[in-house]
């Protein structure tokens, strides 16, 4: 609907304001008056001038007559516009559009074309494709195959055979181009099983519709010819996505965007103020991590337990479980696929299986004397990655039955292990420097070399990319779909003792978050690698950070302070009154029973 | 403090002789003939799990030099100094390595250094 508003504005504006209630004819004899006249600033219609490729001249007055300042060609814009009409199914606006601008939106020869294509009339569209101008011979050839081949098939498939030969030979054959293919039209005739229903797995002989023809010639033939279906409303998407990407806060949903206004989100879509204060850790909080459903929130501390938190409807972080019975700080958490059951790894220690429902440990993984380093459940929701500090990789069933061991460097006891979300690979650090990307069906392994030490890594949600956190206080974030290659590089947040954590998250993930020893939490932008946020209010180092998958407003943090902070939306002060108010410069926030 | 980001080595390994972290290799040993307040002290091409104090200027037998003061990232006890620039030409070689205090290590074999009483009189840092 936007769409119809601004062409009609556009019609408008050209007519040069001729009123709206004078008579058709008028209309139409004003308005030839008034183009000549409406010059934009620029001399009479020039000379015409002919591209290679170009079709034939169709408007009365230059081709090269612009409107706006950046040379749109006012021709071009109009043929658009009237496309744009026809497509959406306003043909007698389309027509008035064509007759008053005097520029038709198509040469006639290419509206007979296109007739005689829907019509069948295959002999007669060679004919005008002659006659339509295109200047490169290859493209008129290419056309014709298409053109006959589809009389080929409609032959067949009325069972005219001879005439079918007569065409294969006498008109496709001569075309000489697509010679397998026109070895394969023979196999049709000789074989009526090859015939339209398609046996031969790869030819799929099904009749095309003569609108697919169509749609193939029009992808064929130069755009200025016939133009792309719905061009006006391509370029307006593009404008739109290129608006997308600058805006730097952008953190809501596509649905928002207007055609009247530039889109550009204001920094009020970042989670930037303190909503919650969790203190149930005795110690220092090191990791957490939402689940994917963004329901739940799990977070382990160097008092060697773990919590699982539940997310309610309001917003509002409630302890769901305290899981008991490492011996050593939990260092490594994964969810399962579904959400529904917990892995937890103690450092250099074992692997415990959790039921997040009931808080139940349901099972402890271990290898003999050896200490597991980290922990990761498979895809499938079956098996269980587990590195072990002989540098090797183990995989259990469930049940802990073993049922693989990747021997050799495949980890080192400070690495993550991360499985891609396909099943595809297992990330891990094979050494200091290096990340190996092990193929699980094929065992190809991939690397990634840095130059500094690597801290953490972190997978994207698409499997796509891999963001790096190295000694030197940088976040690298490496693209690893097909080639290996560096993306963005993030600075700011400060690191030189311990390992800190970071994350993508927002709206499709467009945002990087990290902690940082100086107690803040920085947030950067994923595109221009910007820093767009740093927020205050922790007391000591933030070791990791974790945006809510389901709700990008939502970002939890957790501190050496024994803290974790759940930051939302800045709002305004009267709308947060409750229970355990205290003033701090974030705001009033909740606390869990203690008063601060 | 946070979950420490340390380094293991493999080898024959000093580490700190207080809380054992690993902080540098046997084969990165430059020179063994360094003296500090407490006594010997070995120049290494690199060292591990250290983090580094604020850089200043200071003359030394051999010259002018910009050195920072290196402290176990673990216990955070000082454990040495690191080139940052060498002032003289001839002591170029110096720059971005590391010297560990004998005093403050726990040698490969686990053995510690006793500060001979001669070496206590010694006021001021020395280096050949």
């Amino acid at each position: 609907m936007d769409l119809f508003v601004i062409i009609y504005g556009l019609n408008a504006h050209f007519m040069g304001g001729v009123e709206d209630n004078e008579p058709p004819s008028k209309r139409v004899k004003a308005s030839s008056r008034e183009l000549k006249g409406v010059s934009n600033g620029l001399k009479e219609p020039a000379t015409y001038s002919f591209g290679a490729s170009m079709a034939r001249p169709l408007a009365s007055q230059g081709d090269n007559e612009v409107t706006g300042s950046k040379g749109v060609k006012k021709v071009e814009f109009v043929r658009i516009i009237a496309e744009a009409l026809y497509s959406l199914g306003y043909s007698k606006t389309g027509a008035c559009l064509e007759e008053e601008s005097g520029i038709p939106f198509q040469s006639p020869p290419v509206s007979i074309f296109i007739q005689q294509v829907l019509d069948g009339n295959w002999d007669g569209s060679i004919a005008t494709l002659h006659k339509i101008g295109i200047m490169d011979e290859s493209i008129i050839k290419s056309a014709s195959f298409i053109i006959l081949q589809q009389k080929f098939f409609e032959l067949l498939d009325r069972e005219k055979l001879m005439e079918a030969l007569k065409t294969l030979r006498t008109e496709i054959s001569p075309l000489s181009i697509n010679s397998d293919r026109v070895r394969e039209l023979s196999f049709f005739i000789l074989s009526p099983k090859f015939r339209i229903t398609g046996v031969s797995g790869q030819q799929s002989v099904k009749l095309k519709a003569r609108s697919e023809i169509l749609e193939e010639l029009q992808n064929l033939l130069p755009p200025t010819v016939m133009i792309p279906d719905r061009r006006l409303l391509q370029l307006v998407e593009q404008a739109l996505d290129l608006q997308r990407e600058a805006c730097l806060f952008h953190n809501s949903d596509v649905g928002e965007t207007s055609l009247f206004t530039d889109h550009q989100c204001g920094r009020d879509q970042i989670p930037s103020q303190t909503i919650q204060i969790l203190q149930e850790h005795q110690d220092e909080v090191w990791y957490l991590q939402f689940s994917q459903n963004g329901k739940y929130l799990v977070s382990s501390s160097s008092d060697n337990s773990a919590i699982i938190w539940e997310v309610g409807s309001d917003g509002k972080v409630s302890l769901k479980h305290r899981l008991i019975g490492h011996r050593r700080p939990v260092s490594s958490i994964s969810w399962s696929p579904d959400d529904d059951q917990i892995l937890t790894c103690g450092i250099e220690e074992v692997v415990r299986r959790w039921d997040v429902t009931s808080g139940a440990c349901l099972h402890v993984y271990e290898k003999g004397l050896l200490g597991l380093v980290s922990c990761s459940w498979s895809p499938d929701g079956k098996c269980v990655f587990s590195g072990l500090t002989d540098k090797s990789i183990i995989i259990w069933n469930l049940d802990g039955k073993e049922m693989e061991c990747l021997k050799g460097q495949k980890t080192i006891k400070n690495s993550d292990l991360q499985i891609t979300s396909d099943g595809k690979l297992i990330i891990t650090m094979c050494k200091e420097t290096t990340i190996l990307l092990i193929d699980r069906e094929s065992r190809c392994e991939r690397c990634i070399e840095e130059q500094q030490m690597i801290v953490s890594f972190t997978l994207s949600r698409d499997n796509k990319c891999l963001l790096v956190s190295l000694v030197n206080e940088e976040l690298h974030l490496w693209n690893i779909e097909n080639h290996i290659r560096l993306v963005a590089k993030y600075k700011g947040h400060k690191r030189s003792r311990f390992i800190v954590n970071a994350c993508f998250g927002g709206v499709e993930q467009a945002f990087i978050a990290s902690g940082s020893e100086d107690s803040q939490v920085y947030i950067w932008h994923r595109g221009p690698g910007e820093l767009i946020e740093t927020l205050e209010g922790h007391s000591g180092a933030v070791n990791c950070v974790s945006w809510n998958p389901v709700n990008p407003h939502m970002l939890a943090s957790a501190s050496d302070d024994r803290s974790i902070r759940i930051w939302g939306l800045k709002q305004l002060r009267s709308k947060q009154k409750g229970k355990g108010k205290s003033v701090s410069n974030n705001g009033v926030h909740y606390c869990n029973g203690a008063t601060i | 403090m946070g979950r420490l980001f340390l380094v293991a080595l493999e080898a024959k390994i000093y580490s700190c002789k207080y809380c054992k972290t690993h902080l540098a290799l046997c084969d990165d040993i430059v020179s063994k003939s360094f003296h500090c307040r407490h006594g010997k002290a070995y120049l290494f091409s690199k060292v591990a799990n250290v983090t580094i104090g604020v850089k200043e200027d200071r003359m030394m037998m051999t010259g002018l030099h910009t050195v920072a003061g290196i402290f176990c990232v673990k216990c955070g006890s000082i454990v040495g100094w690191t080139y940052e620039t060498a002032h003289e030409k001839n002591q170029k070689y110096k720059e971005g390595k590391s010297v560990l205090e004998r005093f403050k290590l726990s040698g490969p074999d686990g053995s510690s250094y006793w500060v001979s009483h001669e070496a206590q009189i010694i006021r001021s840092e020395q280096e050949v």
